[in-house]
C-alpha cells in the first residue's frame, strides 16, 4: 500500500506544493468529503447491479455480517497477534470481505434447507450476526477507533487524523539506542514483583531501561524533536488510500466485466447457456460489496452504508432506461450527496441555505425553544442528501417522476374524453335521434357526466375546430370527421382488424 | 358449515408440547435461582416481567410478519422508528408515551413511503424497503447528533433506542407496554378470521367481500404498534429479531395459525425475559442482541428438533423411506428370482441378489431379515413364509395398480392419485377394488 501511496503523492506533487497538498489534506471538510464521495462511487457502481438484479438489501445482509468480521478481526489483532487494532488494515478489510462472502453463502444453504423462507433466513441470520458483533463490541473491546458509536455512524470527520506519514526531502530515519543523548533512562526493579518487596527494601535489584528507545520513521522523529532541519513530510489519510483502492478495483472490474454483468444482470438463463458462468460472476459481485463494506466501515459504519448502495442507483434508475446511463448517473448523485452532506452536517443545506433559519422558523410556529445550531453527523448527513436527491428524481423525473406521470395521465384522460364525445356525436349526428342525442344542453346526461365537464370538453373541442354547435345541437366539422376517421383507422390497426371496417 | 372437527391425534401432541414449553418456561425461574444463584431482585423483576411481555406481543403478531413473507418489512420499520423518538423527544422531552408514539408514527410512514414507492415508481419492494430503512435511520442518527450537541440537554437514555437497555425500564413502563399491548392482542382476536384470510390468500378473501386494502394496512399498524413498544427493550436495529424469530420457532412445531402463534408467544416470553434479564444484570451488554441470541438459540432448536419438519426428523424419515424402498425393491427381485427357478422358496443365490452391487441390495436384506421376510441358507436367500406372502400381496397390489391405470375411466372408478407404495384397497372404496379384482380374476392383466 505505502509504495502506491508515494507513487501517487509523487503525482500529485507534481501539481501541487508540499504545503498546498498538506493544507488540503489537513482539512476535515475536504478529506470526508473525498472518502464520503469515492465510497459513494464504488457503492453506487455495485448498488446499480444489486438494484437490477432484485438483490438490493444483499447489501444490507452483507454489512450486517461483515461487522462480525471485522470485530473478530479487530479482536484477533489485538489479543491474538498482539498488534494495534487498525480497521483500516488490509488483512483485516480481506478476512472480513471473506466473512461477507461466506455468510451469504450460509444463508443460501440456510433457506435451500426449505425450512424458512428466503426473507426470513435473511431478517434472521443477519440481524444475528450484527448482534453477536455488537455484545463482542460492548463486552471485550475497549477501544476508541471501534465503539457502538462507530459502528452506527463511523468517524468520517475524523478520517484527516489518522494519517500515513511519506518523506520526500531531508528524509533521517533515527533509531534512538541507550547511549543516544536523547534516550531517557529510568531505574526499574527486576524482583520486586517476584518477591512482594517495595522497590525501597533492599534486596530489590534494579536495572537501567530506557523508556523512548526504537526506530523513529522521519516524521515521528521530528516530532520527538530528534531533528533538526524539518523533513519534507506529506501526511496521506489512510481512508482516503483505502477508499480510493476500492474504489478503482470495483471500477475495474465494472469496466471490465460490463458486458458479462449486462447479460447475467437481465439474462442469467443465456448467459449461462453462453457459458459465462453467471453464478462465479455473483460471487464475485459479492466479494466486492464486502469489500466496500469493510472498506467503508470507518467512515460511515455499517448501517448507513447501504444508504450508498441502495439509494443512487434507485434515483438513477427513475430517471434513465439504459444501463450505461444508471452507471454514469448513480456514481454522479452518490458523490454529490456526499459533497453537500458535509455542508449539511455543518448547517448549511445546499451550502448556502442555513439550517439554524429553518429551526428559528420552527421555533416561532410552535412556539419551541430549540437550539438554532446544527451540528450534526457527517456520514448520516451525507445519506440525508443523497435520499433528498431521490425525492427530487422521485418528484421532478422527465419520464418516471410524479409531475410528469400526473401531467400525462391528465393529458390521455383528456384526449379519451375527447374521442369518446367525438365518436358519439359521429354515431348519432344524421340519424332520427340527432335532435335529443346531440343537444348541447343535455348532452352530460348520455355520458354520466356533470355539466361542467361537458362545458370543458365541448368548448375544448370547438376550440380545436372539430365541432359546431347547429342550432342547440352538435355536429361535427370537417375536421372533426377526419379525426374520427383517423383515429378509427388507427384502433384498427392496433387491433389487426382490416382496415374495410373503417 | 361443517361442524367442527374433533380434537385430532397430533392437535392433542401439538398442544401438549405447547404446553410443556410453557411451564419448562415457567421452571426456569426458580431453575435459574438455584442453579446460576439469579437474584431475583425488584428491579430484574420488574425488567424479566417487561422483556416476557414483549415476547409474547411481538412474538402472537410476528407470526404474521413471518407467514406474509414481510420479515424485512419489520426489519425496515423498526429502523425507521428512530427519527420519531428524536423528534418527540425534542417536542415533548424524555416522556416514555410521547416517545412511543412519536416512533410508531414515523414507523408508520415509512411504511406509507414504502407503498407509495411501490404504487408510482417501478422500484421493486426489496430496494424500497432499503430506501426507508436507511433515509429514516439516517435521520434519526443526524437527530440524535444534534440533540447530543445541545449543551444542556438531558439526553441521558436517548440511545439506548438504538440497541435497546433493560436496565433502563421502570415499572411505569412495563404497565404501559402491557396495556398497550393487552389492546393490540384484543383487535388480533377481534379480527382473527380477517388476518387469517388475508395472510393466506388475500384473493380468496377480496373476492369473498372482505376489505383487504384495510385489513392489510391494520394489521401492518399492529406490527408497528409492537416494533415501537419494543424498542426501549430490544432497540431499533435489532427488534426485528424478536418479531419474528419466535414466529420462524413456532413455525417448524405446527401446521396451524392458532397453535403457531400461542407457541410463538411462549418462545417470545422466555427470549424477551431471558434476554433482558441477562442484560440487565451486566450493564455492557445492550438488551436487543441478548435477546436476539436466545431467541436463535430457540430457532435453532426448533430447526433440528421440532417433530415432522426439523432436520433431525426428516433426516430420520429419510432412512426409513430409503430402507423401506430397498427392502421392497428386494422383497421382488427374490420373489422374482424363485418363481423363475422353482417354487416360492427356492433360495436365490448372495451373488445375484447383491450382483449389482449398489448398496440398497445389502440394506434391502438387512432390512428383511431383521423383519424375518428372509433366511439365509447354504444355497442362498430364502424367503420365509411371511416373506411370500408379502411379496404375493405386493404383486397382487401392483397388478390392481396397473389395472386401475388401465380401467379406471373404463369402469367409472374414482380418481385418487396413483401411489404405488400403499394398499390400494385403502385408497379406493371396496366396491371400485371389487371391480378390480373382478378384472384380475378375468386374467386382463396378463
Amino acid at each position: 500500500m505505502m509504495p502506491v501511496e508515494r507513487l501517487l503523492i509523487e503525482f500529485l506533487l507534481t501539481f501541487l506544493s508540499r504545503d498546498e497538498l498538506n493544507a488540503f489534506l489537513r482539512s476535515p471538510q475536504n478529506t470526508a468529503t473525498l472518502v464520503g464521495a469515492l465510497i459513494a462511487v464504488s457503492g453506487a457502481l455495485l448498488g446499480a447491479f444489486l438494484l437490477l438484479r432484485g438483490m438490493a438489501l444483499t447489501s444490507d445482509a452483507i454489512s450486517h455480517t461483515v461487522l462480525l468480521g471485522i470485530v473478530v478481526a479487530f479482536l484477533l489483532m489485538v489479543h491474538g497477534f498482539r498488534v494495534e487494532g487498525d480497521t483500516s488494515s488490509p488483512w483485516l478489510i480481506l478476512g472480513a470481505s471473506l466473512a461477507g462472502v461466506g455468510t451469504v453463502a450460509l444463508t443460501e444453504l440456510l433457506y435451500r434447507s426449505g425450512l424458512v423462507r428466503q426473507d426470513a433466513a435473511l431478517g434472521l441470520a443477519f440481524p444475528l450476526l450484527f448482534a453477536i458483533a455488537v455484545i463482542l463490541v460492548s463486552r471485550f473491546v475497549d477501544d476508541a477507533h471501534l465503539d457502538e458509536d462507530a459502528v452506527l455512524v463511523g468517524e468520517i470527520g475524523l478520517a484527516w487524523a489518522n494519517t500515513n506519514s511519506h518523506c520526500f526531502q531531508n528524509c533521517q530515519s533515527v533509531t534512538v539506542t541507550e547511549d543516544h543523548p536523547a534516550a531517557k533512562m529510568t531505574r526499574q526493579c527486576v524482583n520486586c514483583r517476584e518477591l512482594g518487596i517495595s522497590p525501597r527494601d533492599e534486596r530489590a535489584e534494579f536495572i537501567e531501561v530506557c523508556g523512548n528507545c526504537g526506530p523513529y520513521s522521519p516524521a515521528q522523529a521530528w516530532n520527538a524533536g530528534l531533528l533538526d532541519s524539518e523533513p519534507a513530510l506529506v501526511f496521506f489519510p489512510k481512508s482516503i488510500s483505502v477508499t480510493l483502492a476500492m474504489t478503482l478495483l470495483t471500477l475495474a472490474f465494472v469496466l471490465l466485466f460490463y458486458k458479462e454483468l449486462k447479460l447475467s444482470t437481465f439474462d442469467p438463463a443465456l448467459a449461462k447457456a453462453l457459458g459465462f458462468r453467471p453464478g462465479a460472476l455473483n460471487y464475485a459481485l459479492m466479494a466486492l460489496v464486502s469489500l466496500v463494506a469493510v472498506g467503508a466501515f470507518d467512515a460511515v459504519g455499517s448501517i448507513l452504508v447501504i444508504a450508498f448502495f441502495i439509494i443512487p442507483p434507485a434515483a438513477a434508475c427513475l430517471l434513465t432506461d439504459r444501463l450505461a446511463l444508471l452507471l454514469l448517473l448513480s456514481p454522479l448523485i452518490g458523490a454529490a450527496g456526499a459533497v453537500f452532506g458535509y455542508d449539511l452536517a455543518r448547517g448549511l443545506l445546499f451550502g448556502f441555505l442555513p439550517i439554524a433559519d429553518g429551526i428559528a422558523f420552527v421555533n416561532r410556529l410552535f412556539g419551541l425553544d430549540l437550539v438554532e445550531e446544527w451540528d450534526s453527523s457527517i456520514s448520516a448527513s451525507m445519506v440525508l442528501m443523497i435520499f433528498l436527491f431521490f425525492l427530487l428524481a422521485w418528484v421532478f423525473s422527465p419520464r418516471y417522476g410524479l409531475i410528469s406521470t400526473a401531467l400525462r395521465r391528465a393529458n390521455s384522460r383528456r384526449l379519451f374524453d375527447d374521442q369518446v364525445v367525438l365518436a358519439h356525436i359521429h354515431n348519432h349526428q344524421f340519424t332520427a335521434q340527432a335532435a335529443t342525442e346531440l343537444r348541447v344542453e343535455t348532452l352530460h346526461l348520455h355520458f354520466r357526466w356533470t355539466q361542467r365537464k361537458m362545458g370543458r370538453v365541448l368548448a375544448r373541442l370547438r376550440a380545436l375546430n372539430y365541432i359546431r354547435i347547429v342550432s342547440g345541437g352538435a355536429i361535427l366539422t370537417e375536421r372533426g370527421e377526419e379525426r374520427v376517421h383517423r383515429f378509427r383507422a388507427t384502433m384498427l390497426e392496433a387491433h389487426n382488424m382490416p382496415a374495410s371496417l373503417a | 358449515m361443517n361442524p367442527r372437527p374433533a380434537l385430532g391425534r397430533e392437535d392433542r401432541r401439538i398442544w401438549l408440547i405447547i404446553a410443556a414449553m410453557a411451564i419448562l418456561g415457567l421452571l426456569f425461574i426458580p431453575f435459574s435461582q438455584t442453579l446460576f444463584g439469579l437474584r431475583f431482585t425488584y428491579t430484574v423483576r420488574v425488567v424479566a416481567l417487561g422483556g416476557a411481555i414483549l415476547g409474547i406481543i411481538s412474538g402472537a403478531l410476528g407470526c404474521f410478519a413471518v407467514l406474509r413473507q414481510e420479515s424485512l418489512l419489520g426489519d425496515a420499520l423498526s429502523h425507521a422508528a428512530l427519527p420519531g423518538v428524536a423528534i418527540a423527544f425534542l417536542l415533548a422531552g424524555r416522556e416514555l408515551s410521547a416517545l412511543l408514539i412519536g416512533a410508531g408514527i414515523a414507523s408508520w410512514l415509512g411504511l406509507r413511503f414504502v407503498s407509495a414507492l411501490l404504487a408510482t415508481t417501478r422500484i421493486k419492494r426489496d430496494a424500497a424497503l432499503g430506501i426507508v430503512l436507511a433515509s429514516w435511520f439516517a435521520f434519526g442518527i443526524a437527530l440524535l447528533a444534534y440533540i447530543q450537541s445541545i449543551p444542556d440537554a438531558s439526553q441521558a437514555g436517548l440511545d439506548h433506542f438504538i440497541f435497546g437497555q433493560a436496565a433502563a425500564i421502570i415499572e411505569s413502563d412495563v404497565m404501559l407496554v402491557s396495556a398497550v399491548g393487552v389492546i393490540a392482542l384484543l383487535v388480533l382476536l377481534a379480527f382473527w378470521k380477517e388476518f387469517k384470510l388475508v395472510t393466506f390468500d388475500a384473493e380468496f378473501a377480496g373476492a369473498n367481500g372482505f376489505r383487504v386494502g384495510l385489513i392489510n394496512t391494520l394489521l401492518s399498524t399492529l406490527i408497528v404498534v409492537t416494533i415501537v413498544l419494543g424498542l426501549q427493550l430490544a432497540g431499533v436495529i435489532l427488534m426485528v429479531g424478536m418479531l419474528i424469530a419466535p414466529g420462524i420457532a413456532a413455525r417448524q412445531w405446527t401446521h396451524k395459525l392458532d397453535q403457531m402463534v400461542i407457541l410463538a408467544a411462549v418462545f417470545g416470553a422466555f427470549a424477551g425475559g431471558l434476554g433482558a434479564v441477562i442484560s440487565a444484570l451486566d450493564s455492557d451488554i445492550p438488551t436487543g442482541p441478548m435477546i436476539i441470541v436466545v431467541a436463535f438459540v430457540l430457532v435453532l432448536i426448533s430447526l433440528t428438533l421440532a417433530p415432522g419438519r426439523g432436520l433431525i426428523w426428516s433426516r430420520l424419515r429419510q432412512r426409513q423411506n430409503r430402507r423401506e424402498f430397498a427392502a421392497r425393491n428386494t422383497l421382488r427381485d427374490l420373489y422374482r428370482y424363485a418363481l423363475a427357478h422353482g417354487a416360492a422358496d427356492t433360495p436365490a443365490p448372495d451373488s445375484f441378489i447383491r450382483g449389482v452391487g449398489d448398496r440398497s441390495a445389502a440394506l434391502g436384506l438387512r432390512q428383511l431379515r431383521s423383519e424375518g421376510r428372509v433366511t439365509l441358507g447354504a444355497a442362498g436367500w430364502q424367503l420365509s413364509e411371511s416373506g411370500i406372502s408379502l411379496a404375493q400381496g405386493d404383486r397382487r397390489n401392483q397388478r390392481l395398480w396397473d389395472l386401475y391405470r388401465r380401467y379406471a375411466y373404463e369402469l367409472g372408478l374414482p380418481a385418487v392419485a396413483e401411489e404405488r407404495g400403499r394398499d390400494i384397497a385403502s385408497l379406493l372404496p371396496a366396491n371400485a377394488v371389487a371391480r378390480l379384482e373382478a378384472k384380475l380374476e378375468e386374467g386382463a392383466d396378463s
